[in-house]
């Protein structure tokens, strides 16, 4: 069996992408979930690189046209799935900033000593 | 009871015959041109103030600390390290407020856009007991029009999204009593605080009222507040809430 270049890089990409998933998992940055999501992407990717024909198969499940397209449109959903993802993680992150923001403020005034005299500078 | 008491007249303990326990929230975000003129204003009325500093990188914290130095025990003053728009602000004001057993709060913009004497009118309704909030209701046909044309989308945006329909849904002049203000379950960061309010009035069944009100369009004003961009912004957040 004779590999094209593309599946020599789509190989190299799922591998690097694993060792990656892995190495985020061991230094605790990456959720269980995560892991298990992330490596079953790279993993298909190495699949699909090193089969491209299986393609044709989810091409005609599905209705479309080619193989490629396929993996195409499932790869822009699982970026928009992502974006989407990561949005809202900010979001949390926000919330959660403004929420510590609001509790600092209202500590600062309490823990002052006279409640009826201003703060010395805080500089 | 007539609102006419306080006109015409500058004398403090203006609010001294209203038997009620009524504090002002300011929240500012870099307002270093004119909070020193609007904090003076409020206190020569008596009233009792709490600023909050919204982060500001100007000189607004100094300002209101050194006029509050000038009226020990009137003010309290607090401030975000960082800036985190105004849903943030006015929900850290409420807080200090019902922390400090406030009985009437009222929510007044650092830009001087308000007229002081407006806020006894503001309050009434609440000291009459007809009323859990109220609503300061600007004269649409005093503002410039994109002011106007902004105002009026946001009003039929929330009563879109919210199913809530009033006359100013943006007012930043607004009275809670105590009831409203622990009842106000709001999470919005920014200008959509606003709408999110009127939400909850709505959802809580609160007695609203709303009360017109002067708006004072400076030049300085009119670079802040709700434009269509801050506009925009709140309608894609509103989509994103009731997606979630």
């Amino acid at each position: 069996m004779m590999l094209m270049l593309y599946q020599y890089i789509g190989i190299v990409i799922g591998i690097i992408g694993i060792i990656y998933t892995f190495i985020r998992f061991r230094d605790s940055k990456m959720s269980p979930g995560m892991l298990i999501l992330w490596s079953i992407i790279w993993i298909v990717l190495i699949v699909l690189s090193i089969f491209p024909e299986t393609t044709g198969y989810f091409a005609n499940l599905t209705g479309i046209g080619r193989g490629l397209d396929v993996i195409l449109i499932l790869g822009l959903i699982g970026c928009y799935y992502l974006i989407f993802r990561i949005y809202n993680m900010i979001e949390n992150i926000e919330e959660e900033i403004t929420l510590l923001v609001r509790e600092i403020a209202l500590e600062k005034a309490n823990s002052r000593k006279n409640e009826n005299t201003l703060p010395e500078e805080d500089e | 009871m007539p609102v006419e008491p306080l006109k015409n007249q500058n004398t403090p303990k203006l609010f001294a015959h209203v038997n009620r326990d009524i504090w002002i929230i300011i929240p500012a975000y870099n307002e270093e041109n004119i909070i020193g003129d609007v904090l003076k204003d409020l206190f020569s009325r008596g009233l009792k103030l709490v600023v909050i500093d919204d982060g500001s990188t100007d000189r607004t914290y100094e300002i209101a600390q050194a006029i509050l130095k000038d009226n020990p025990g009137r003010g309290y003053l607090y401030k975000h390290p960082i800036n985190r728009g105004l849903g943030a602000t006015l929900k850290t004001g409420i807080e200090a407020c019902l922390a400090k057993g406030a009985d009437i709060m009222v929510t007044f913009d650092a830009d001087g856009q308000h007229n002081p004497d407006d806020i006894l009118p503001v309050c009434q309704p609440i000291i009459d007991g007809q009323a859990d909030v109220v609503i300061g209701v600007r004269d649409f046909n005093d503002m410039p029009r994109v002011k106007r044309v902004s105002n009026q989308l946001m009003n039929i945006i929330t009563g879109i999204f919210y199913g809530a329909h009033v006359k100013d849904s943006q007012s930043g002049l607004r009275a809670f009593n105590r009831k409203a203000a622990l009842a106000l379950d709001v999470v919005s960061r920014e200008y959509g605080i606003s709408s999110e309010i009127i939400r909850e009035i709505k959802h809580k069944e609160l007695k609203m009222e709303e009360v017109p009100i002067e708006t004072i369009y400076t030049e300085y004003a009119l670079a802040k507040g709700t434009n269509l961009k801050v506009g925009i912004k709140i309608l894609v957040k509103m989509i994103r809430d009731i997606l979630r």
